[in-house]
């Protein structure tokens, strides 16, 4: 108890992920004494992922990212694709340029908390933050068990599941429409086995989004991600409709994945090193609280709902790191103020709002809605694969393109929902 | 009078998730995280409950690469009061003959000591010889499997517990203790404890130069075990058969009926 009576930190952070890790980083190299308390055994033993990372936001903040951060392949290579009856319709693209990397995110998460800790914040770890601590009604610290380490703000990085939040009545209680159940293989396999087989030079990378039969018709999608020896290959299925449609474990579903032909020739001879699963939020703005800060406090990452989920790719890394980022300028600003009521920390707020952040956010609004409709996942993969079927298949007459979509929707749904929902989505 | 207690603590790789090489049958070391050895956590829980209940200090020991820091500051987190890491490349390579005869050359210099207590055996290698080595090097008495301990007048009485029968013994100042795997549920990290460890540079490192060894006496020179080859058991290939029904009466009588008629199963 006394060694902590005598120690007081201008910054407590909760949670060594890439918000948490980044706040910290940013804080101790302005000087600021930080302190991050970490749950896992080590900064970013609790973070899961797909596998990809948005580069830019984070070179902006780290020096020399590029060549320090631990980056597995840029990613050149990129696949959408529809999955139905073991067949694939793929739209690829390739670049000569990258702006996102693939990384195993509890290796870059702990590449950014030894940042921290090299610029001189304090890194600890094994240690579960239970309660905010309250003076007046104002956050002074943190409770962890029966002891309490006192700071001027409190950074709450604690992820998805933020339960810190909740018992301190700034959130409601998870609910299953606003996160999804992501689960994930890390599968070995020689660096050449996965260039050669999809179509890769040396060092470079693939994304690879599938939806339909590979969630098990599940709104939601699965992914493949190159690293340098491993692949990441895995699901993530939307938890509400998961839990109404599901029937079989997840883990099924992914085993089911392994076995259609498009993917089983890419692990083949592959070893399973590592899986996990984890929730994500899923909710754009639908699962942030109104506001982002309070007396004496700052939420960020995951934990603030910061994650873009486009249906062809995923954005969540960036934003939690610059999240933490803007969270660190605040607080600066605020420590030079020496005031860290809510009214200077609504700074986090604007910076928020004008960052690409919830500019991002707020322009995929509607993305997020379509994400949510079961056709987009059950019906329509089929149609596009029946459609593309009766115009490649050709025995004698062909159909015209309109024939061939007219055929394949037939008892299915109208065209003329189909092409509103399209239309609504992108326009 | 306070009790001077040392623990021993070993850092292995994470057993759990080591792979091995079908060809060598030796473990694929390469990227797995290193942890504290788990029994010796029953260890140092055990030090700490001697030590609440009768005064003293606990002293963790380890010999290990650098990286078993964090294991160090993890146990001072529990509440160990001081933390020796024997770490230098000349002890690398060692056998536990090599190991025990280190750590009782360390062990001698921290002499008042009355008890040293020991994990009973390490997940990476399992011989459980340290502490008895380690007590022989020292002369003092050993005890192991041991689940409970008190300080009675100074004198250690220990139970232990074996396959059928539970002993108790009574064993003179020092002595070393080995405790049963699991016999205590090692207590989390104090948030307090974990920042000092932190903060303040509290583990001690200690090389040769401290230790003062003969080199053909320590490391791989000082190993006379050599391991001539290690056979590895020939994975068996999965059927891949799967019950897809609900009920569970149902699910264990398909299992039983495929273990019968498919894998000769005889239920006596």
């Amino acid at each position: 108890m006394s060694y902590l009576s005598n120690t007081k930190f201008d910054v407590i952070i909760v949670g060594a992920g890439p918000a948490g890790s980044t706040a910290a980083y940013t804080l101790a190299k302005n000087g600021l004494r930080v302190v991050v308390l970490e749950r896992g055994r080590t900064a970013g033993s609790k973070t899961l992922y797909g596998g990809r990372v948005y580069s830019k936001p984070l070179e902006e903040v780290y020096e020399n990212f590029r060549k320090e951060a631990p980056i597995e392949r840029w990613v050149k290579k990129e696949r959408f694709s529809f999955m139905s009856n073991g067949e694939l319709l793929t739209l690829e693209y390739s670049s000569t340029d990258s702006t996102s990397f693939t990384a195993y995110l509890s290796r870059l998460a702990s590449w950014m908390a030894q940042k921290a800790e090299e610029a001189g914040a304090v890194i600890v770890t094994d240690i579960r933050v239970d309660d905010l601590y309250l003076e007046d009604g104002v956050v002074k610290g943190v409770r962890c068990g029966d002891e309490v380490l006192r700071s001027n703000v409190v950074v709450d990085a604690e992820g998805v599941n933020r339960l810190i939040l909740e018992r301190f009545g700034m959130v409601p209680k998870l609910e299953k429409r606003q996160v999804a159940l992501g689960l994930k293989q890390v599968i070995r396999l020689d660096a050449s086995k996965i260039e050669g087989r999809l179509g890769l030079a040396a060092g470079e990378g693939l994304a690879w989004l599938i939806v339909g039969e590979a969630t098990g018709y599940l709104p939601g999608g699965s992914f493949l991600y190159t690293n340098s020896s491993t692949i990441s290959l895995g699901l993530v299925v939307f938890l509400e409709e998961a839990y109404q449609n599901i029937n079989q474990h997840v883990f099924n579903i992914l085993e089911d994945l392994k076995q259609k032909q498009s993917i089983k020739e890419v692990i083949a001879d592959g070893v399973v090193i590592e899986y996990g699963a984890h929730l994500t939020p899923e909710m754009g703005l639908g699962m942030s609280p109104k506001k982002m800060y309070g007396d004496g406090l700052l939420i960020v990452g995951d934990a603030a709902g910061l994650l873009l989920n486009l249906g062809y790719t995923i954005r969540g890394v960036d934003f939690a790191a610059y999240s933490g980022y803007l969270a660190a300028k605040t607080i600066l600003k605020a420590h030079s103020m020496g005031s860290y009521n809510s009214e200077s920390l609504s700074f986090y707020q604007k910076l928020l709002e004008e960052s690409f952040i919830m500019k991002e956010m707020k322009k995929h609004k509607k993305i997020t809605k379509l994400m949510r409709s079961n056709e987009m996942f059950t019906i329509y993969p089929g149609i596009l694969l029946d459609t593309v079927k009766k115009l490649f298949e050709i025995e004698y007459s062909s159909p015209t393109i309109l024939q061939a979509l007219r055929n394949s929707i037939k008892g299915k749904t109208s065209l003329l929902k189909l092409l509103w929902n399209i239309f609504r989505t992108f326009f | 009078m306070p009790l001077n207690i040392i623990v021993c603590i070993k850092w292995v790789p994470n057993t759990q998730i080591v792979n091995i090489d079908p060809n060598t049958g030796t473990l694929i070391r390469e990227g797995v995280p290193s942890i504290i050895n788990p029994h010796d956590l029953n260890a140092v829980e055990m030090a700490l409950r001697l030590k609440e209940k009768y005064g003293g200090v606990v002293t963790a020991v380890s010999m290990a690469p650098m990286s078993a820091k964090t294991g160090l500051e993890f146990v001072i987190g529990m509440g160990v009061d001081r933390a020796i890491l024997v770490s230098d490349r000349v002890f690398a390579g060692a056998d536990t003959l090599a190991t025990s005869y280190t750590l009782s050359k360390v062990i001698e210099k921290l002499r008042p000591f009355d008890i040293l207590i020991f994990g009973q055996e390490t997940i990476d290698s399992s011989t459980a010889h340290i502490g008895a080595q380690t007590a022989s090097w020292l002369r003092v008495p050993y005890l192991y499997y041991v689940v409970d301990v008190e300080y009675i007048n100074g004198v250690v009485r220990a139970t232990r517990r074996l396959e059928k029968k539970i002993e108790v013994y009574e064993l003179p100042t020092p002595c070393l203790l080995a405790v049963a795997m699991k016999s205590n549920e090692p207590r989390p990290v104090k948030l307090s404890h974990k920042l000092r460890a932190k903060m303040e540079n509290v583990i001690e490192v200690w090389t040769n130069n401290e230790v003062g060894l003969k080199r053909e006496c320590i490391g791989l020179r000082g190993s006379p075990t050599v391991v001539e080859k290690c056979i590895v058991t020939p994975s068996v290939p999965r059927k891949k058969q799967r019950f897809d029904g609900q009920d569970v009466r149902e699910a264990v009588k398909w299992l039983v009926d495929r273990l019968i008629e498919d894998e000769g199963l005889k239920i006596i």
